[in-house]
Parts: structure tokens; sequence; C-alpha cells
């Protein structure tokens, strides 16, 4: 790893100032995808601006939504009771992700960074359109079990790989921001990019913003919710493909649903299509097998991912299923 | 490699003090950059390490097993590494250096986190338990002994992460049935294939209610 | 049970401490850090190779590469490439043979240092075409030549073509890596001219051999320090190009260089069982009677050294079947060589022969327990030899009982739990039980203790603790009084640990030293007043005291006899090896795997529900480690069966899941619930304590039980490894 200067900011604005003064400074919180990605020189640094002083840790109770700091961990809020309680769905994600010991050092913010787990994206000497712009993709035509059915394009067909950002586009959560240009706001599901032909660009912050939290409005997704994960073992593994789901069900019939997937596309997935389609309609599963179906119109594979056009349907269906059932 | 005590405040804050320091030191930065030749004159020289040891190190307080270490380590330097090649205590493993096998198992204030993804250099004051803070002389902490009776390792080289995985887990509350211990426990792979007993020593340090 | 059957491990202490010192961390005054940069191409020759950067960072002491490297004085020596004779000769000239081929050495002050220096070193290269791909090699294939490797005919060849009912399949494992949890790892330096390793080797005098040899220098000149092994599983066997790197690199520059492997380079440099394709052909009569069997495999192995193993070599004995042939080849293909992985080429061969047993099995609609029973061999008829002991049937049994094979229907997808499909499946694994010549010393202290000095070492199984048990037990000594000094070069020779040997060789070397050493205390005892005019028939040995068999009254302690003769110690020295008896028998280990699978067919997952692993051992020296041996060997199938394959990109030549995040071993949420059943008879002729072997087939056969189990579960039979959810999905039909 190469050295690089290492800066603790003290404040949120401290930090982006600090920042803005070097192209190629980041910031830095949990550090497990960072310092892992610096130790096989896809990212190369020169200054580190620690920001793990700031107080952006807290989980907020407010009217109508609540707000998670950017520097929340990711244990910290999957064992919070309040989460727990109210939104339940985020809880779950959570707990599916990476281990006990990374959920205690990754922080929300940095969750929603985290880069994709291409092996061509990991490794320098592979050609990589994320890492490298214009070096090519050698996932195309390559070993591509992980990737994307959805949205990618000819130059780059990674996925994005969290767990807890599906459960946040499904909750319709707003990403809050600063930069060098003030403050601003992002709807989660705007938050994260599908490739084109800029795959370096995960999304769509600009240079040298700062996460600072996440809001998530009130809703009545507490009781039938599942997040599903689907992966090569029982855990710790990166999903193939998961679900999250929520439904407000009222004497079977659902009112509203939400319907989110992982590991089809380069960013989380909604399913807005099938959660219009299940609007209305009594449970059953053949209601969620049509959700299911309709969902995945405009799914490509590429090889040796094409076992997600089978799993993706059914992987629906099943977290539906479930989360109906509780 | 042994660690030097300084007192040289290198660390950069971003108060006024500290800032005036900062763009000295870039400052410095910008100039090396600037003069390739002289670069390379300082490598054959060496005096570039003498520079180098000042502007690529950030003095680190940091407390292990109970004592206090003032040391000078470069932002680099993985909290793993410090631990097993500067203050030489080898009890925590490096198994696969990215955070994929959970070898490197530490407590850091109390919570079990993976030393090779830590840096160093943010782990300022920070209170670090390794497998070597956690017995008193002969006298094992329980869950050593259950390792021990259940025969919960066979190589020994995952155990120290097992331990203090084992340890946090119960504390986290993350013990109540054999099922979520193996799911708690995942993040700590044995390649030997000892889990059977490895839940089982985790259960009986449970069920005994010693305290941890 | 004896005292001695149930002990703690006598390195725990040390190893739930941390004070177990595995290579890279014994404390080395003015160490130095080096790793190696490995190429970018799979095949082909170094164009240039710029390293002035990496010798411009700061702290760097040197940058070897085949430009400027010492030669060591073994390499003029052409070996032969069969056998694993030649390993590569790491920078030797401007040749690649494989992706990741070190093609130089950093060395640094620290370890930072040296990891960003390595990142600054880039070579080009001239491409030659590589080959990665065994289907691709196919045509090249040839016999490795050699006793094992021979084609082997018994009876009619092809004889399972003809007949009742004829089952004829083709079975795949992908190349899977030992990827022991300790990288591999070293501290090299020189004192004297003489090279001294702390490295991560199974046989410590293998190793002083084959680092000798590269060096042109004797291998009594060779130190080896191997005390603790974080586990190797086979990759400890060779001696490898980074170990030799090291000694080049601290030969440089008078330092002591470390050098531990990242764990991609475990995946590219040290070895790995070798992908295979196996095909299979049997025959049997509708009443399930075998008439004819043929096993045929293909292997992999690298572009400059043979590696072979015994894949095909179980089907000639594991059945009673008159007709059999088996044949087995190799092919070259640009990567590194081989190297055998736990329960190596049987755990591969049981795969396709247990599978297939599973198949005609179903074919003949009869229990595959059943059928096995009906083929059970009653002799070895590869060797035409007796089985010196064979509790096969007793394994089934009790397997049978705990697994509870009564619920298990012949019609796949037949029997559910809620949403799951259950199945149960099994498989039958057997290793060849061996016994290698071993001397070890045997002391009695005047302390009271028994020292025992043996060069062999411990990955893991519990070798130390089964000299202590059985020291113990011949001595009378308590086993806290036992001093075990094994895993360095110096001490009396041991065998590599490998082979599931180590017990019945370092075991029996054991019991013969003590028992030898017991004689000697007990010859000293006449000597001395107290037990004037009693012969030495009438004297015992116990609880470190010689005592007169008719008068108990009439002892003295160890202690007291060692000094009235004014000696410190009193110590024998044994070399022990098998007898000219068993050498009538066949010896073998027997294990059965039990398996229990829940299946959802919508998402592809399989639940390991509940293994049950039987195992016809011989005597069991410890229960605790063996019972741990077992579980991880069964661990390790699960890995095979369910998700390990090192994944290339063919067009590169390259592995693009070589880390720890993408290469899938089972994780502690894989397993559900495990049993271990041993039937803990005493072989009558292997060793003097009637032990037969574990470790390695301990794996053997449970990746078949987990594909067999599958099939019962799902009706789909998965005959490329692993099982992984694509393989078993199934597409749910719209309803609308």
């Amino acid at each position: 790893m190469k050295n690089f200067q290492i800066i603790r900011a003290l404040s949120s604005g401290s930090a982006v100032t600090n920042i803005s003064k070097e192209p190629s400074a980041m910031f830095i919180a949990g550090g497990t995808n960072l310092v892992d990605l610096m130790k096989k020189n896809v990212v190369v640094p020169d200054k580190l601006v620690d920001i793990t002083a700031l107080d952006l840790k807290k989980i907020e109770f407010g009217t109508g939504q609540v707000s998670i700091g950017a520097l929340a961990k990711n244990s910290q809020v999957a064992e919070d009771k309040s989460i727990k309680e109210k939104y339940p769905l985020l809880a779950l994600a959570l707990a599916a992700g990476a281990s006990q010991q990374i959920r205690h050092m990754a922080t929300v913010g940095g969750n929603m960074l985290q880069r994709t787990r291409c092996s061509y994206f990991y490794n320098t000497d592979m050609p990589c359109n994320k890492r490298t712009p214009k070096s090519g993709c050698g996932a195309i035509g390559g070993s591509n079990r992980m990737h994307a059915i959805f949205g990618a394009s000819d130059s780059c067909i990674a996925v994005h790989p969290s767990d807890m950002c599906i459960a946040l586009a499904a909750l319709d959560a707003t990403v809050f921001v600063e930069g060098p240009k003030g403050k601003r706001q992002i709807k989660f599901t705007d938050f994260h990019r599908l490739p084109g032909n800029s795959p370096e660009k995960d999304n769509t912050l600009e240079s040298k913003e700062l996460i600072t939290s996440v809001e998530i409005p009130e809703n009545n997704f507490t009781k039938n919710i599942h997040y599903l994960k689907v992966r090569d073992r029982s855990s710790y593994a990166f999903a193939l493909i998961s679900v999250a789901v929520g439904l407000d069900i009222k004497n079977n019939v659902i009112n509203e649903a939400r319907l989110a997937m992982g590991g089809v596309a380069h960013k989380p997935w909604r399913l807005t299509e099938a959660e219009e389609f299940l609007k209305g309609k009594t449970v059953s599963e053949e209601t969620f097998r049509q959700a299911a179906n309709l969902s995945m119109k405009g799914a490509k594979s590429y090889g040796d991912n094409a076992f997600k056009l089978t799993l993706g349907p059914n992987a629906i269906t099943e977290a539906l299923t479930i989360a109906a059932s509780k | 490699m042994a660690p030097k005590k300084t007192n040289i405040k290198k660390v950069i804050e971003d108060d006024t003090n500290s800032r005036r320091d900062f763009i000295k030191k870039s400052g410095l930065f910008t100039a090396l950059a600037f003069a390739p030749p002289s670069l390379v004159m300082a490598s054959e020289k060496k005096w570039d390490e003498k520079i180098a040891e000042y502007l690529e190190t950030v003095p680190l307080s940091i407390e292990v097993n109970g004592t206090k270490h003032n040391l000078n380590v470069e932002p680099r330097t993985t909290l793993l590494d410090l631990l097993r090649e500067n203050l030489q205590l080898t009890g925590t493993k490096k198994g696969c250096d990215h955070g994929q096998c959970g070898a490197c198992t530490v407590h850091v204030n109390g919570t079990r986190i993976l030393s090779c993804l830590t840096l160093a250099s943010m782990q300022q004051n920070a209170q670090v338990t390794t497998i070597e803070g956690l017995s008193k002389g002969k006298k094992l902490h329980p869950m050593q002994e259950a390792f021990i009776k259940n025969d919960g390792f066979q190589c020994g080289y995952c155990t120290p992460g097992q331990i203090m995985s084992g340890i946090a887990c119960i504390k986290e509350g993350h013990a109540n049935s054999r099922e979520e211990i193996r799911e708690y426990m995942s993040g700590n792979i044995c390649r030997c294939g000892a889990y059977h007993n490895i839940v089982d020593a985790i259960t009986e340090v449970k069920e005994g209610g010693k305290p941890l | 049970m004896s005292k001695t059957s149930n002990i703690n491990r006598v390195d725990g202490f040390a190893k739930v401490t941390g004070s177990a010192t595995y290579s890279a961390e014994y404390k080395t005054a003015g160490v130095t850090y080096a790793c190696l940069v490995g190429s970018t191409i799979a095949k082909g020759r170094i164009k240039s190779i710029d390293t002035k950067k990496a010798e411009w960072a700061p702290g760097v002491l040197a940058v070897i590469t085949h430009l400027n490297v010492e030669k060591p004085a073994g390499y003029e020596q052409a070996k032969q490439r069969n056998n694993l004779g030649q390993p590569l000769q790491i920078f030797k000239d401007d040749s690649v043979r494989y992706y990741d081929q070190p093609i130089a050495l950093v060395i640094a002050d620290t370890f930072e240092r040296m990891q960003y220096a390595a990142s600054l070193i880039k070579a080009e290269y001239l491409k030659e075409e590589h080959t990665t791909q065994l289907e691709k090699a196919k045509d090249k294939s040839r016999n490795p030549g050699g006793d094992r490797a021979k084609d082997y005919n018994r009876g009619t060849e092809d004889a399972y073509k003809t007949a009742e009912v004829v089952l004829e399949a083709e079975y795949t494992i992908p190349t899977e890596v030992h990827n022991p949890m300790e990288l591999a790892n070293i501290i090299a330096k020189w004192e004297n001219n003489k090279p001294i390793l702390y490295t991560k080797s199974q046989g410590v005098e293998g190793t002083r051999k084959s680092v000798g040899n590269v060096f042109g220098i004797p291998p009594e000149d060779v130190e080896v320090h191997s005390e603790y092994l974080g586990g190797a599983f086979g990759m400890g066997l060779h001696t490898w190009p980074y170990e030799i790197a090291a000694l080049i690199g601290s030969k440089k520059i008078g330092k002591p260089v470390k050098l531990v492997l990242h764990r991609e380079q475990m995946f590219t440099n040290v070895g790995f069982r070798p992908y295979t394709i196996q095909k299979m052909g049997l025959g049997a009569t509708k009443d399930g009677k075998l008439t004819g069997l043929s096993h045929e495999a293909l292997a992999m192995t690298s572009n400059y050294e043979d590696f072979t193993e015994a894949t095909v070599n179980m089907s000639r004995f594991m059945y009673d079947c008159a007709n059999v042939s088996t044949k087995y080849r190799i092919a070259e293909l640009d990567t590194c060589t081989p190297i055998w992985m736990r329960g190596p080429g049987e755990a591969t061969g049981s795969f396709a022969l247990e599978s297939a047993i599973d198949e005609l099995a179903h074919k003949l609609n009869m229990d595959p327990i059943e059928f096995r029973k009906r083929n059970h061999a009653e002799k070895d008829l590869e060797q035409n030899k007796p089985w010196s002991s064979k509790y096969l049937l007793d394994c089934y049994e009790a397997g049978m009982e705990r697994i509870g094979w009564k619920d298990r229907k012949n019609k796949p997808g037949s029997v559910r739990e809620g949403e799951w499909l259950v199945g149960y499946g099994m498989g039958t694994g057997t290793f060849g039980s061996y016994r290698n010549p071993t001397t070890v010393k045997a002391k009695f202290l005047a302390d009271g203790n028994l020292v025992l000095q043996c060069s062999v070492n411990d990955m893991g199984p519990g070798t130390a603790t089964m000299m202590t048990a059985i020291g113990a037990e011949i001595t009378g000594i308590p086993t806290e009084n036992v001093v075990i000094e094994m895993g360095r070069s110096g001490l009396p020779k041991g065998p590599t640990q490998g082979g599931s040997a180590t017990t019945s060789s370092v075991g029996s070397a054991v019991h013969d030293a003590c028992n030898l050493l017991v004689s000697k205390a007990l010859g000293l005892a006449t000597e001395n007043p107290t037990f004037k005019n009693i012969p030495i028939t009438d004297l015992t040995f116990a609880n470190g005291s010689v005592s007169s068999k008719k008068e108990a009254s009439k002892s003295v302690s160890l202690t007291t006899l060692l000094s009235a003769n004014k000696l410190e110690e009193l110590a024998v020295e044994n070399e022990s090896k098998g007898s000219e008896e068993a050498k009538k028998y066949s010896i073998y280990s027997f294990s059965v795997h039990f398996v229990k699978v829940l299946v959802n067919p919508n998402l592809g997952k399989i639940r390991i529900a509940h293994v049950v692993s039987c195992a016809d051992i011989g005597t069991v020296i410890n229960h605790k480690t063996s019972a741990g041996q077992m579980y991880g060997g069964a661990v390790g199938g699960i890995g095979m069966g369910l998700m390990e394959a090192l994944e290339i990109d063919h067009r590169f030549g390259r592995p693009i899941n070589n880390n720890f995040a993408d290469y899938h071993v089972p994780v502690n949420a894989d397993i559900e619930k495990q049993e271990v059943f041993f039937v803990n008879k005493k072989d009558p002729v292997s060793n003097p304590m009637g032990t037969k072997g574990l470790g390695e087939t301990a794996l053997v056969g449970m990746a078949p039980a987990i594909a067999n189990a599958v099939f019962n579960a799902t009706g789909k039979r998965v005959r490329d490894l692993p099982i992984t959810l694509d393989k078993i999905l199934e597409p749910i039909v719209a309803t609308s």
C-alpha cells in the first residue's frame, strides 16, 4: 500500500474543506472496503480524511421519519430496538451482510459507497472499465456468475454488493450530503446509478461530497416484511440475488407493496411495476408469481449468470410468500 | 523495529495550531514532488528515510492488553501488522489480510473487529484486547478453558480469532441457541472444520454464566 | 477406555493463549520483510522487468529477479519431471510457466515498505499461447508411469457393458485449494553458510533433503524448524519456490528474511487438488450383484512436473467384483504443480465411485446400503490378501441408526419437512494404513519427566497428544509429566506428516522406545541393592518407580535409581518399522459419511441438516482428537461437495476467485448437526497399538454422500462438483 497523509476531521464542514484540497483525497470511516481496496492497489489515495470523530453516529426518531447518521455502525442500526420495531426490513438486511466483526466496523455511509465485488475490478492486472476507464470489461465473456441481469451496459456488468441499500431503496429513503457547494438531498433510488458509458461512477455523489445521514419516512412495513438473501454458503457471502419485501396487508388485501432486488444490477433494483401490480390484490401465491414474472421484464444474462433468470422470479415469489405469512 | 517513543505532535487536526504544521509539511511534500533527481539522491544517501520517518509517520497512543504504548506509526500500518510485527504480539493471526476470514479478530474498546482492515493510525487512545490479554499467567479465561475442554480447534491458527469472537458473541447477546451462535460465529473461518466443537465451547461458557 | 483415551490436547494451552509459535512468528533479530511479485501472464517469456522504482523506494534492501539472481548450485542438475521430481526453479530464467509465477523478490526493512515497493515492479512479456483447461488438453494425455498408475485389469475388460443393468457416467471435480488458515510462510537465514528455515513444512526431513538438493549441500547441513503448522492439508508436502526464494534473498542480503504469501498466492503457488474428469462404467445383475466395473481418470499436472495420485485405485478393491479395470492419465496445463489435498486421489475417486454406486442402486430400485452389502468385499481382490480387519458393516449399521435411515424413501423427492425436500445419502471412504520407519528417543529424567523426541511435526491432528498418550500408557508416567520435543531437525528422524500414517509410524516408535526404556530402567534396577536376587521378570515399573511384583514394599523411584548410578537421564533411541507379518495383509481404514440434506428447489438452497460420520480406524488412541479429525473431514467434504472450485478465466489463464471472499469454504452456519462414531476395534496386525489411520479417510466419501443425498431429495443427479444452487434450481412455472 502506498503511504498517505491522514487528517482527523473534527467537523463535517472542515472534513469537506480538507478533502477539497487534494484531488486524490478520500474520506475514511469504517475502512472495511477502502482499506481492502488500498491493499489491492485498486484505490490509491494520497490523503485520507478520517471522519470518525464527527458527530454523525446518532439514530434519531422524529415525527414521520428516522434519521440515521452516516457514521452509525451497521451493527448499531441492525440491533437498535426501535429500528427493529419500526424498520425491521432494514435490520434484517443489515444482519444479512458480511460478518458481525465487519458490521461493528462498517458505517451506514460507507456501506452505501461499497464498491462492487467483481473480480475483474479487484485485480489490477485485468481489464475493468470501472477501475481503469477504457480498459475493457473482463466480465463480459468472462467469469460472470455474480453479475448483473438488469441495466448493465457494454462497459460494465458489475453489481452493487450491499444488502442494507436494498432495504433502503425499498423503504424510500433519502440521502443527506454536504459538499463544497453546500448541503443537498438525494432520493435513495437516485443515489446509485447504472453504469452506462461511465461505470467508474457508482453513484451520483459529486466530487468531495460527504454523506451525513439517511432518512427513512415512517411506514407500515413493520410486520409483513422479509429480506431474502440467496448466496453460495449459509453466511458471510455476497448475495447472488437478494430480495427486500415490505407488504402492508389488511384483511388479506395488499394496500401497498415495496420490492427491491440486490445482486442483479449496478444499483439496488426497485421493482416498481410489481409493486403497482400487487396494490389492491388479495394475497395468493399465484399473484406473487405473477408479480415476480412481471419483475423480470428486460432481464438479460451473460453466460455464467443465466441461472439468475430462474432464481430471480423464484426468489421474489419466495420472499413475498414469506413476508405475507408473517 | 522497536517502537519509538515521541512527544512530537504530528497528528494533524483541523485546529489552528496544527493547520500551520500541516501547511509546512505539505509544502515540503510539494518540494520533493517537483524534484525527482533530488529524490533519487535522497534515496541513495538514505536521507529520504529520515525525512520519511518524520513525514510518513504519525504519533499513536494506544493501550494494548492494559499496557499503554506511545508509538510512531505509518498511516498505512494496520492494527494487525502493528500487533504482530511491531509489538511482537503474534497471537493475533493473519489469515487473509482482507477481512475475509476473521483470524485477526481483536476487541477494540470492547467490540470485536477485524484488525487487518483497521488502520492503527485511526485508533488514537483505543483500548485493544488481544488473545494475549485474556489469561492471567496460567489462569485461563473461561472461553480458553472451554476451547481446550471441548477441543474447539486442531491446528490452532484460527483459534485466537475464534476465542475473541466467541467471547464477544456471548457479550453481544448472540449466543442464545446453537443456531444463533453458528450465524454469529460465521465470520471466523476454521479450515480444520472444528465448528461443532467451537459451538460446544461457546454454549458451555454461555450456560456456565461466568463473568467474561 | 484407558486413562489417556480422552485427554485434552497437550498443546492446547499454547494454542488458546496465542503463545504457540508458527513459522513467521519466531522472534528473529534483524529480520527483514520479503514478498514475491508474480507474473501477470500464464505462459511466455519476460521481455523486460523494471525494478528501478522498487529499488529506490524507501527501505528496500534488495530486488531479485532472474537477471541478477545468484543461482543456487543445485539448479544445474537436471532432474526428471516424473513423480514430483522437479519443482519450479525460481528465477532460473526468463520463462513464465503459469499465472502468478514469481518473477521478483522484494526485500525491505519493514512490512509496509516491502509491500509498497513490490507494487512498483512492472514487467513486459512475450506472450505464448497457454492451456489451462483440461478438456482442451485431453488429446495430449498420457500415463505417468510408475506402479500405482499402471493400467489395471482383473477378469474381463469392459464386462460391465454386457451386464443386465448398466450405468455409464462422467464425473468432474474442479481444482480445489487447500487454503490452510495460516498462510505459507518462512523465516530464512544463513549461519556459517548453512541455511536455517522456520517454515510451513509437513516433513522436516523432506524439506532438509529438497533444500539441500537446490543449494548443493548435504541435508544434514540444513536446519529446519516447523513446530506448529496452522493447518496444511497437504500443501506442506512439497518444498515450494517461495521457500527457496527466501533463502536466496537471505543469502544475498546477509540478514534473516521473513516471507509470508498473500492469500491470493495460496491459490496459485502452493499446489491444489487437481481438476479431474472421471468415467465410470458399472454393470450388475438385476438382483444387485456387481459384475463389472471400469474407472478411468484424467487429471491435470503442470508443464514442468508430474503429479499423480491414487484416484482410481479404490475402485479395484472396494467392492466384490470379478471384472475390474482402471486407467489413470495426466495432461499438462500451464499452472503450478498440484499437490495432494486431504483425502487426496481417494476423495476424488470416491466421488465418482460412490456416486456411480448410488446411481446404479437407484437403477436397480435398491437401497444403496443394501446394494453395497451385497457387494461387500470379504477380502482385498486387488492384492489377493485378507483384510487385517474390516468393520465397514458396523459403520453402515451405526450410521443408519443415527441418521434415521429408516425415514429415507428410495424414490427421490418423496420426503418433506415443511417447505423443504428431505434427502438422505451416504458415501463410503477408505484409505490405506501405512507405517513408515521412525526413530524416537525416549528419556527418563531425574525430575520424573518422560521426554519423547522425534522430528515429526503436527499440522493439527494432535500428534503430540497422541505421543503423550502412548508414552504415558506404556510407562505409567502421568501425561502432564510427558514432554514432547518435535518439529525440528536435529531430533531423531521422524516421517513426513501425511497419508494418515503418523500415529501408526510415530505412535509405534514411541510405543517401542518406551517399552525399551522401561526394560532399561528395570535392568538398571537389578543392580540396585534393594532388588538383590530378584530376577528382572519379577520387577515392574509403575508410577515412576521400579518395584518388586511379589513384595510391593521393595520399591525404588527412578530419581533414586538415576542418582545412585550418577545418571542425569536414562535414554533409549530406537528405530521402529512395520513387521513382515503385516505384509501378508491388506490394511485399510474404512469410513462412511451419512448426510441428511434439506433442499429448497426454488432457490437451489441446500442445508446440511445432519451428518453422521462413522469409521473403522482400528484402535482409537484419543477419542477427542480423533473426533475432531472426523468432524473436520466432514466439513472439508462439505466444501468439496457444495462450494469449493477454483474458477479460471481461460482467456487469461488466470484464477478469478483466488481470495477467501470469492472462493467459498464452509463457515460455521453451513453445518447444523454433526455426530461421529468409531468402531474402535484393535487391528491385529497393523502396528503394536492396532491403529489404522484417520486424517484422510475422514474426508473420503463425504462429497458423494452429499451428492447422493441431494439426488434423494430432488431427483437431480449432479456429476460435476461443487453442487452450487444453479445446478438444482427448478424453474417455477407461471400459473397465468
